[in-house]
């Protein structure tokens, strides 16, 4: 009964004396959740970030941009990582309840269209890739590109793609299919990049898409061409340079203009170091380094 | 007279004794291999979990923080925000569902309203986790935002916290009314209150039933991943928890995040983790068990 009673009372003193971020130890918690793409990049930040500000914790969750977004809305977030832009009524929802998203681009991402080791494919257009994903496009067979698969158990193509809470998945959308398309019914919706590569590469007549940071040994990453263009390999130069045409902008979101810790943790994400950090883990960086 | 006698006694299998036996015997091989198989999944899951686990095992696994993002490293900060999850749930439901407990056993009349009780905390134990996990989300970290400051332990215990109610209660309810009605009335005929024989008869005969709801808790608590996610577990933070306003890792999440987010993680790492996930729950339990059976030995009847 005793313990009880002294927990209770730690409970209330807890709650009275602390609101807002700063916690007893005087250290500082940036919470920091989105983008499944940026996860990775996230997590070393915080990690690298800590040994130079001991006293500042970065809290790094996943989830998908969907996510960060609607945690930026509900203002349960100091950065939201995304890798699409917020919405208008998102950000309209978000600024409502007085949470005013200022974006910054942290880096570059190049999509990558992955298919099976041994799938004979040399390059791809986007216009391909449309008819390939597009509600009423018409490819839905390897024969159709002319190709025979070696291994594969039919002739019909895998199509992988991602939950509709992804980045990934709304980027691709609106580079590929344009802004008015819809994805074709019927593909494996996967709950992540790793497992889109990963099942690509158990399955011979699969074909799916996603950062190029997730490009392993094991699938091969077909290179991509406008109609009439030469193909490009996805490479973080080519998604820098922009001359890769599905690469994106990957985004933090801050609540209103940063200041403080988030400010500081900001600036040394776009500095050299955390720029290096972002490059070593396979995307583009922001400018020169 | 007597050879006929003796005719009768000896026993001779008939055709139908013999296909009676034969049947028994089916039965009860083919019953037996059934109840066999169910340990195979349990011996199956620990064996791959130790053969693949344990190369990843040591004591530096326990007490480091992870590195190189998420590669390497050790599991302290998962291990000790789970530990912090499971108390602060613990210390909200279990006074909460004992005193609902009592209530319910010892003073709640058998009406309508009872009844409807009873029927809550059974749905409230037929909610999905997920579910849960949005309602904590909503309740929790967005509603009682001024108080739990948003996503935080507390908010995560609580949402476990109100998960696990049902079994506190039901475990408790179960075990208070196992002491037999006569020592209640011995006491009372005594002159001693309701309040007083509950305090000195039906608890003390009763602890180790509850520690078993509580046990069953914990196991419960210790392996969640859905209410925690939204509402207070983080992927990462390289810092340990301070107070229950923190975000922390856990056991549970980390798991998922090495198998299915994160980039370029050892193959060890994760059954590592999932061993050590096995391992906390076993432990919390026999230190439970243990002291149940301490209690049980004072037990007089």
């Amino acid at each position: 009964m005793k313990l009880y009673t002294a927990l209770t009372l730690a409970v209330l003193a807890t709650l009275t004396s602390c609101g807002g971020n700063v916690n007893g130890g005087n250290r500082t918690v940036i919470q920091n959740k989105g983008s499944d793409t940026l996860v990775n990049v996230a997590q070393t930040w915080a990690e690298e970030y800590r040994k130079i500000h001991p006293d500042c914790a970065v809290a790094v969750s996943g989830g998908g941009s969907g996510t960060g977004i609607a945690a930026m809305i509900n203002g349960t977030v100091d950065i939201a990582n995304s890798s699409r832009v917020m919405k208008e009524r998102e950000l309209k929802m978000a600024r409502d309840n007085g949470n005013n998203p200022v974006p910054f681009i942290v880096g570059y991402d190049a999509l990558a269209v992955f298919v099976h080791k041994d799938n004979p494919i040399e390059s791809i257009t986007i216009e391909q890739l449309a008819a390939i994903y597009g509600e009423g496009g018409e490819i839905t067979r390897w024969s159709q590109l002319g190709i025979t698969v070696p291994g594969a158990s039919g002739d019909e193509m895998v199509r992988v793609s991602r939950q509709n809470n992804s980045g990934t998945y709304a980027y691709f959308r609106e580079a590929v299919l344009g802004r008015e398309g819809n994805y074709k019914l019927g593909s494996l919706d996967m709950h992540g990049s790793k497992d889109v590569v990963e099942l690509v590469m158990n399955t011979p007549s699969a074909i799916g898409y996603s950062g190029l940071a997730y490009a392993t040994e094991h699938v091969k990453v077909v290179p991509v061409s406008i109609e009439g263009g030469a193909p490009v390999v996805p490479t973080v130069d080519s998604a820098g340079n922009g001359s890769y045409p599905i690469a994106r902008p990957l985004f933090m979101y801050t609540v209103g203009e940063p200041e403080g810790a988030v400010k500081d943790y900001m600036d040394w994400i776009l500095s050299d170091v955390g720029q290096q950090i972002l490059l070593k883990k396979g995307y583009a960086p922001v400018g020169k380094l | 007279m007597s050879v006929k006698q003796h005719q009768i006694t000896s026993f001779e299998a008939q055709p139908l004794d013999l296909k009676n036996r034969r049947n028994e015997r089916l039965v009860r091989f083919f019953l037996g291999w059934v109840t066999m198989l169910l340990i195979l999944p349990v011996l199956l899951i620990l064996g791959v979990l130790i053969y693949k686990g344990s190369p990843a095992l040591s004591w530096a696994f326990f007490t480091e923080m992870p590195r190189d993002g998420m590669t390497a490293g050790g599991i302290l900060p998962a291990l000790i925000g789970t530990l912090w999850l499971v108390g602060v749930a613990l210390t909200a439901a279990v006074p909460l569902g004992i005193a609902a407990a009592i209530y319910l056993s010892e003073y709640a009349p058998d009406n309508m309203l009872t009844r409807i009780i009873n029927l809550a905390i059974i749905n409230l134990a037929g909610v999905p986790s997920i579910v849960h996990a949005l309602f904590g989300l909503g309740a929790f970290v967005i509603f009682l935002k001024p108080l739990t400051g948003g996503t935080c332990i507390l908010a995560a215990s609580l949402t476990l916290a109100i998960m696990t109610l049902p079994v506190v209660i039901v475990s408790t309810r179960e075990s208070l009314q196992a002491v037999p009605r006569q020592f209640r009335e011995a006491c009372w005929s005594l002159g001693a209150t309701r309040w007083q024989t509950i305090r000195k008869v039906v608890l003390p005969n009763s602890i180790s039933g509850i520690l078993t709801g509580v046990i069953i808790q914990v196991s419960m608590t210790v392996g969640e991943t859905a209410p925690i996610m939204y509402t207070g577990a983080v992927t990462y933070v390289a810092f340990l928890p301070e107070s229950f306003t923190d975000e922390t890792m856990a056991l549970s999440l980390h798991l998922y995040n090495l198998a299915f987010v994160m980039q370029d993680v050892p193959e060890s790492l994760p059954f590592g983790v999932a061993l050590a996930l096995v391992g906390v729950v076993l432990t919390l339990n026999s230190a439970s068990i243990a002291f149940r059976m301490h209690l049980r030995g004072k037990k007089k009847w």
